[in-house]
């Protein structure tokens, strides 16, 4: 009986689903913890007013992971996704290289690197660095462009980035974050050509930004609560270029429909020229709200904006954005939504590019339900609604365009000194079309498996 | 000047030729890439649970596991020593939405068992979106699933939990006449997580378990937490699960559906399946780069917990027994320092006989300065490692097509999964997992002391 049963289960198998068309290592939109091309950290905080160990601190770490020399290039952007600064690593064969946010926001100076560093004899061929000029996507000035990165930074520079990240202000006054009394933004770390202070967003960035999937990181938050210390940390975001290789500025085809940088590559030869995997804008963190004395959890949200290269000083303002729709569940499966008004409903406030949220707070996110259960998750739709300023580049994203790019890392801490640290699950992959609202019919779960 | 170099670069890559192919999918679920995304399977690489203390002072490893789905979902939670013996399952039933948190302390401490039922009332939401659907509304649910999940188990009768204990422990049971897990104080092993199509006592080592249970349907997400409470001096650590997915995902229980995946997660279970990809599962990976610090007594010093496929489908005794594979060799570890330098496992010249190589279990924790890797001879207390977990191969693994042996071999690479856990005194505490080299669908790896063992990323096309 069961053999027959089997065999008409057999017969049934053909039409059930499709084949899977990938096995390949750096063919999807799935972001993945592979060695990637860009680096993200979604959110950085660091207290540059205390003493160590007193102060949070954020600390994160690069790592090289191929035989060839690399060049990361690491840009600090505001809450508002202003990019504040950019500085280039220089990483030989199979470097690693740790870096303390608080020591440059505190102390002023940043870990140094050079193409000048001696590669040694290792003990097996397969672990032997290449040489320093080795790597064929270098630009000829790599040896003279990178000797010595950072270098001395002045002070004068230290005192922009503390005002740029605390008060949000520029030296010339353009607000360009919001004010807050630890420094607070995010980071993207690039594989590049050479050694720049190039912006990402600027034209010419295309031309040294490079395509090699070699960069691996985590990241760790450290901090003190009641004189007790804790640390919380995970790895950044890795995003594939996707394909990978080749020379710099390179317009080579992709089937991904928009990119990371989509919205900075406006008048680029190619809206993907960057090629890499676009993030998910659906998430699923979940939450407990224990109170005082119990587990609670904090949410760090990175966002897309909608400037583009051409932003100027008022743009700014306009990367804080209202997301797109917050479903709370207890563990009953008990629902709440943000509000049940039905006209002139002001809606949630706008939030900015990169924010972090306790998981109870109720003017972004839902009340908890009447249960009294105190977990469960949250289903959060971040999509911003779209941007004349995001392309695809094919059908199937809807009238307004695609969805907006997130990343959700769930944070739980409690008293006395328990703290964790994840990554939200995405309900689906960047290249997934725009969810659609539960209150119209869509119903909550994962996104379908065909994309356009 | 830059645009001239741009437009240049631009005409070269357009001629230049096909150094790359475009991607092959954008889908969600049609690749061989372990992200963060809902799943058919998790997998708890590593437990542990000091069950003979009070809760307040126990080590205690707790996970969550979510439906993001509004259909309801039967969850099959099975609980393998550390040598791969999958010694007790139970079941989850998760209405539409449902959160299940599961302490393993209770478990092993108390023999209490999550409260979950079919008969769980379906709650009535604000948005039709939100709204789970009824407990009978799983297609693929088995007709008896209803009363199968009704009235599940709360707790177990003291001889199991004994034996349960035991197993945990000692790797020595009622009903096996062998040993089939480590000794330690602490129970230890791992824990996998599958969607089915309704409540049973079964697991992977049963004989119809991918012909009438195992479904196919990425629905499930989760996270786990280790709690060490030390006083003013606790921590935890934490991080997701392994969220491995069905691919192509959907359908009933015992459908065999084609997949390009060359192999599975739960191959070496399939043996006597006439499709060898029947649970359609992605495979894990076999190489990883963690991250590791070494300071001492008052800085940061790391630990590994690595999950590795056994050679065997871990039965009691025989050919298949646990104990066949509790000391499986890793094929290879270096380590690098912050400059670069590499260290590997060597011995004295004239050492005769070379000492066997250091093995480990399916679920182990080991400091990174265990005897595993490679010491520390250099200045540097931070660094990373490459670790080719590859445990060399079995006859019971299979492959769909050819391409992953290694040369001269005939079996693909071990599946493996490792975490880095970082701790310092007095209560920093970070865990994370390490980076593969690579997906679970890529060819074994020469060593590095073979031509073509250059360390670094696996290359993008798989056979």
């Amino acid at each position: 009986m069961k053999r027959s049963l089997f065999a008409f289960a057999l017969l049934l198998l053909a039409a059930s689903a499709p084949a899977a068309s990938t096995t390949n290592n750096d063919d999807s939109c799935d972001i993945a913890w592979q060695p990637a091309a860009t680096l993200l950290l979604p959110y950085f905080e660091v207290d540059f007013n205390s003493k160590q160990p007193a102060a949070q601190q954020t600390l994160f770490t690069i790592q090289n992971i191929s035989t060839m020399p690399q060049i990361a290039h690491v840009t600090l952007w505001t809450d508002l996704a202003y990019p504040a600064w950019s500085f280039p690593v220089f990483l030989t064969g199979y470097d690693v290289q740790p870096f303390n946010l608080y020591d440059l926001f505190a102390n002023g100076v940043i870990v140094g690197t050079s193409a000048d560093t001696p590669t040694l004899t290792n003990p097996t061929p397969g672990s032997q660095p290449a040489d320093n000029d080795a790597n064929p996507n270098f630009l000829p000035d790599v040896r003279t462009a990178c000797a010595n990165v950072p270098g001395t930074l002045p002070a004068s520079l230290i005192n922009d980035l503390r005002q740029i990240f605390t008060s949000g202000k520029t030296s010339d006054g353009c607000q360009v974050g919001n004010a807050h009394a630890n420094a607070i933004g995010y980071i993207t770390i690039d594989v590049v050509a050479t050694c720049t202070t190039a912006k990402p967003t600027s034209f010419g960035y295309a031309a040294i930004r490079l395509y090699d999937n070699v960069l691996t990181g985590d990241y760790e938050q450290l901090a003190q609560v009641s004189g007790r210390q804790y640390a919380q940390g995970s790895p950044l975001v890795h995003i594939r270029a996707i394909p990978e290789g080749g020379a710099a500025g390179a317009v080579v085809a992709t089937s991904l429909p928009y990119t990371f940088y989509d919205r900075y590559n406006v008048a680029q030869a190619s809206r993907t020229i960057d090629r890499r995997q676009p993030l998910p804008s659906v998430f699923a963190p979940r939450f407990i709200a224990g109170g005082p004395g119990g587990l609670n959890t904090t949410l760090k949200i990175w966002r897309e904006g909608v400037t583009t290269s051409n932003a100027v000083c008022n743009d700014y303002k306009n990367n804080a954005v209202q997301i797109g729709e917050a479903v709370r569940f207890d563990e009953h499966e008990n629902a709440t939504v943000v509000s049940s008004c039905l006209v002139l409903c002001p809606g949630p406030p706008p939030t900015p590019a990169t924010f972090s949220i306790p998981a109870a707070q109720t003017s972004i996110l839902p009340g908890l339900s009447t249960s009294g259960d105190v977990g469960g998750w949250l289903y959060l739709n971040l999509d911003n609604g779209g941007s004349a300023n995001y392309s695809t580049s094919r059908p199937g994203y809807g009238q307004r365009g695609r969805a907006s790019q997130a990343w959700v890392i769930t944070s739980m801490f409690a008293e006395p000194t328990y703290a964790t640290e994840t990554a939200a699950v995405a309900l689906g992959n960047g290249c997934t079309p725009r969810a659609g609202l539960s209150t119209q019919q869509a119903q909550i779960g994962p996104a379908p498996n065909p994309t356009p | 000047m830059r645009i001239a170099i741009l437009v240049l670069l631009i005409a070269t890559a357009a001629f230049g030729g096909t150094f790359t192919t475009p991607p092959t999918t954008t889908n969600n679920d049609d690749s061989c890439d372990i992200a963060l995304q809902p799943a058919a399977t998790l997998l708890l690489s590593y437990f542990e649970v000091d069950f003979n203390s009070p809760r307040d002072t126990a080590l205690q490893t707790i996970f969550t596991v979510q439906n993001v789905s509004s259909t309801p979902q039967i969850a099959n939670v099975t609980l393998w020593t550390d040598w791969g013996y999958p010694a007790f399952n139970f079941s989850i039933f998760l209405t539409g939405y449902d959160v299940q948190p599961v302490n393993l302390y209770d478990v092993f401490a108390a023999g209490t068992l999550p409260v979950t039922s079919s008969n769980t009332t379906v709650p009535t939401n604000p948005t039709a979106g939100s709204q789970p659907v009824s407990n009978d509304a799983n297609p693929n649910f088995l007709p008896g699933a209803a009363a199968a999940c009704f009235g599940l188990p709360l707790s177990l009768s003291p001889p199991i939990l004994n034996d349960l204990r035991l197993l945990f422990t000692t790797g020595l049971g009622a009903g096996c006449a062998s040993q089939v897990g480590g000794l330690h104080a602490n129970a230890i092993g791992y824990a996998t997580i599958d969607v089915v199509a309704t409540c049973a006592a079964k697991n992977a080592r049963s004989s119809d378990y991918f012909t009438t249970l195992l479904l196919f349907d990425n629905v499930l997400t989760g996270d786990y937490q280790l709690i060490v409470p030390r006083g003013a001096k606790s921590y935890a650590q934490g991080g997701t699960l392994v969220h491995i997915r069905a691919i192509p995902e959907g359908g009933p229980a015992g459908t065999v559906a084609p997949t390009p995946l060359p192999y599975t997660f739960y191959d070496r279970y399939t043996r006597a399946l006439p499709a060898r990809t029947a649970d359609r599962r992605q495979p894990l990976p076999s190489a990883f780069v963690p991250r590791y610090i070494e300071s001492g007594a008052n800085g940061f010093n790391t630990q590994f917990k690595i999950w590795r496929e056994t050679k065997t489908p871990g039965a009691c005794s025989g050919a298949d027994a646990a104990s066949q594979t509790k000391a499986m060799t890793i094929a290879e570890a270096v380590r690098f320092d912050e400059h670069e330098n590499a260290a590997i496992i060597t011995y004295p010249l004239g050492l005769v006989p070379l000492p066997p190589p250091p093995t480990t279990t399916a679920a182990m924790l080991a400091p990174s300065t265990s005897i595993l890797f490679p010491p520390n001879p250099f200045k540097d207390a931070g660094g990373w490692m490459y670790l080719n977990l590859d445990n060399g191969g079995s006859a019971s693994y299979s492959v769909s097509r050819p391409g992953f042996g290694a040369p001269g071999g005939a079996w693909r690479p071990s599946q493996n999964w490792a975490i880095v856990s970082m701790f310092a005194e007095p209560t920093y505490a970070v865990e994370l997992p390490a980076i593969a080299l690579g997906n679970g669908c890529s060819p074994r790896r020469p060593l590095t002391g073979t031509p073509g063992g250059n360390i670094g990323p696996a290359p993008n096309p798989n056979p």
